[in-house]
């Protein structure tokens, strides 16, 4: 399941990847003529045209995602992440929510102080996006990795999809509590898969906007701390501003339900896929690598 | 342009803020040619490479990389040339194996290619030993070697290296420096350093740049005559201790030899060297084209003074380069000259100096790089 919405993904990504590269030559381009008198140039045999080999846009994606991705089992931050989030989780779904309430019920994943989307949000995604740009822009390895032959906007790709597969990695983990419960090895009864799944699709793409997020913020800054404390705040602010919209009314109300990642969460842990919130998710997932793509790319004018 | 100009920067200039870090830089760089880019700490070299490498654009100016312009071609630039930043960046927590092989898939190489290319780097960088380690237990000068490997595995035919020897140790920095001469015959190799022997070694040509601008550009030889000044130490016996004076007379007193030293035809400039109380050492300045050393001789001898020592010198590369750069240093030392920024290159802000008198009275500035 994860597998396959990474996939989607891909696919929605694709065509504002191409609009992201072509973009920022332009820009270059007016800047070159119209910006100062050039000098003339010896006369060329004539202009050699590059070409790039085909697919390579592809696979430096995928070469960087590979690489981010084996970092974050190299460094101790997927075990922590994993580890930390599975207890937790584990300690809210059984004391707090599965013997609670009178029938045996998944819902408590979702919902609640312990539950996923509020630990992806305050803990998670923070954790695993504040080291993306920041630490290579203040280590220095940015400048290695950007004088390859790749383009800013593989490179931001590339870690927003390392990202992903590791969200994605973590979400297949927590699926063991509803497995074990009532598949295998227990059987408390008959679950109904459908919001379960639905909830998962809406965690995966509340997940992508979330790492986008942070990756603009990792972009931001030189220091990791500071990306993970404002994304964090940043994330929880925007999933907690979901709980005031009863006690607000008019467009106020509107507006905080139409930004608030709560209430575009709610229709999928109901076992709707609401494709508004499947297109505010990806929206912000898209402008958020486009900032993050500008700001890495500020360097080059600064 | 001919085909075989591999780097080419016309008026390239770079402004960070108000802070004029590359100021029309203007140089060629041909197909086999091992080029020294020398200069003081902050007079703009990291920025040169920098915009040559694309990873900062220019503010002014053009610069070609194997005939494709940074500006519309920057993954053909790339693709052309291998980098090695300053101080070697690079993941720390990936094996030594695992950077090489990252680069080269980034560089497109497939499996065979890169073993191939591999076997190669590891036995011209020295990492065979290495290879399984984690970069971030490696010492800073198997990191630099790391780094140097990655530039060279996609075998490039341009390779631009900011101070790749400055964590090297002696022995490695030797075989460095040869090997660099080897590839240079057919390669494109631009190099930046601190250390002028190292040029004197490896490089046919230096290019000089101060405050962001070059100030000498050309074959080593020719840089070493262009300030066109020969220098003369002579030394004359003091006192002879408990020996017997062989000089006819007392020995002189210091303000005698300096005034008849100043009183030579052709003496620019005479400055007392440091030394004991047995002898009164002087370096003389002169212009090029007179051998003042039978004039000496016959001074000395006439006065029947003792001559311990008299030699004479054309000026070597790091003369020419502390009297070329002078300017950055003093500015280093006045407070007035603006603000000093903790960025590398801005700590130089824009103020033109007099360069003109040789002093290598504030050179010493220079002697730590």
């Amino acid at each position: 399941m994860a597998t396959t919405e990474e996939l989607t993904d891909d696919v929605h990504e694709a065509p504002d990847d191409d609009a992201e590269e072509r973009e920022p030559t332009d820009e270059e381009g007016e800047s070159k003529s119209g910006g100062k008198a050039k000098k003339d140039l010896p006369a060329t045999a004539q202009p050699k045209v590059f070409e790039r080999r085909s697919g390579a846009a592809l696979r430096n994606v995928l070469t960087i995602t590979k690489r981010e991705f084996k970092a974050y089992f190299d460094s101790i931050v997927a075990y922590v992440v994993v580890c930390l989030t599975l207890l937790i989780v584990g300690v809210w779904f059984f004391f707090f929510g599965f013997w609670q309430v009178e029938r045996a019920s998944v819902s408590r994943l979702f919902d609640g102080v312990g539950s996923l989307p509020i630990l992806l949000s305050f803990l998670v995604l923070p954790l695993l996006t504040m080291r993306a740009l920041a630490e290579e822009k203040r280590s220095g390895t940015i400048e290695l990795l950007i004088t390859m032959p790749v383009k800013d906007s593989e490179v931001i790709l590339g870690k927003f999809f390392a990202a992903l597969g590791l969200t994605a990695v973590l979400l297949l983990c927590t699926l063991v509590y509803p497995i074990a419960m009532f598949a295998w090895p227990w059987h408390m009864g008959a679950l109904d898969w459908g919001p379960v799944t639905t909830s998962y699709v809406g965690l995966l793409l509340m997940g992508s906007a979330g790492i986008a997020v942070g990756m603009m913020f990792s972009s931001f800054t030189e220091n990791q701390i500071v990306a993970f404390f404002v994304t964090a705040a940043v994330l929880a602010l925007l999933w907690f501003i979901g709980s005031i919209v009863e006690f607000v009314h008019g467009p106020i109300g509107d507006a905080i339900s139409f930004v608030s990642f709560q209430t575009r969460f709610l229709p999928f842990s109901r076992g709707l896929v609401d494709t508004r919130a499947v297109i505010y998710f990806l929206s912000i997932t898209i402008i958020c690598l486009l900032a993050a793509f500008r700001s890495l790319e500020s360097r080059k004018w600064s | 342009m001919s085909t075989d100009v591999m780097i080419y920067a016309n008026d390239l200039s770079k402004n960070f803020g108000s802070f004029r870090a590359v100021d029309k830089i203007n140089f060629e760089v041909r197909r086999g040619e091992v080029v020294g880019f020398l200069g003081p700490n902050g007079a703009g070299k990291s920025t040169t490479m920098r915009i040559l490498t694309c990873f900062i654009s220019p503010t002014g100016g053009t610069a070609k990389i194997n005939g494709f312009d940074v500006f519309d071609d920057p993954l053909a630039v790339r693709e052309s040339l291998g980098y090695l930043p300053q101080r070697a960046p690079l993941y720390l927590e990936m094996s030594v194996l695992e950077y090489l092989k990252f680069a080269a898939d980034l560089r497109g190489l497939d499996d065979s290619t890169f073993k191939k290319r591999a076997r190669s780097v590891v036995e011209v960088c020295g990492l065979a030993q290495v290879l399984g380690k984690e970069i971030r237990h490696l010492s800073h000068g198997y990191r630099q070697r790391v780094g140097l490997g990655q530039a060279l595995i996609h075998d490039p035919p341009i390779l631009i290296l900011d101070e790749p020897t400055s964590d090297l140790d002696p022995n490695e920095k030797a075989e460095f420096l040869d090997y660099i001469k080897q590839i240079g015959q057919e390669r494109t190799v631009l190099l930046s350093t601190h250390n002028l022997s190292e040029v004197e070694i490896a490089c046919a040509r230096a290019i000089i740049v101060s405050k962001g601008r070059v100030v000498a550009d050309g074959p080593l030889d020719e840089i070493r005559a262009k300030s066109g000044r020969v220098r003369y130490v002579v030394s004359i016996q003091e006192s002879a201790g408990t020996h017997p004076y062989r000089g006819k007379g007392l020995p002189p007193k210091k303000a005698e030899v300096e005034t008849l030293l100043n009183a030579l035809d052709g003496v620019r400039k005479v400055t007392e060297l440091p030394t004991d109380e047995r002898a009164h050492t002087y370096e003389l300045a002169t212009d090029e084209g007179v051998d003042l050393r039978p004039e000496l001789f016959q001074m000395i001898v006439q006065k029947g003074w003792v001559l311990l020592e008299l030699h004479r010198d054309a000026q070597t590369l790091e003369d020419v380069f502390r009297h070329l750069t002078i300017g950055d240093a003093r500015r280093n030392r006045t407070l007035d000259a603006g603000a000093e920024d903790e960025d590398e290159e801005s700590d130089e802000a824009e103020e033109e100096t007099e360069a003109d008198e040789t002093d290598d009275d504030d050179s010493d500035a220079k002697d730590k790089d």
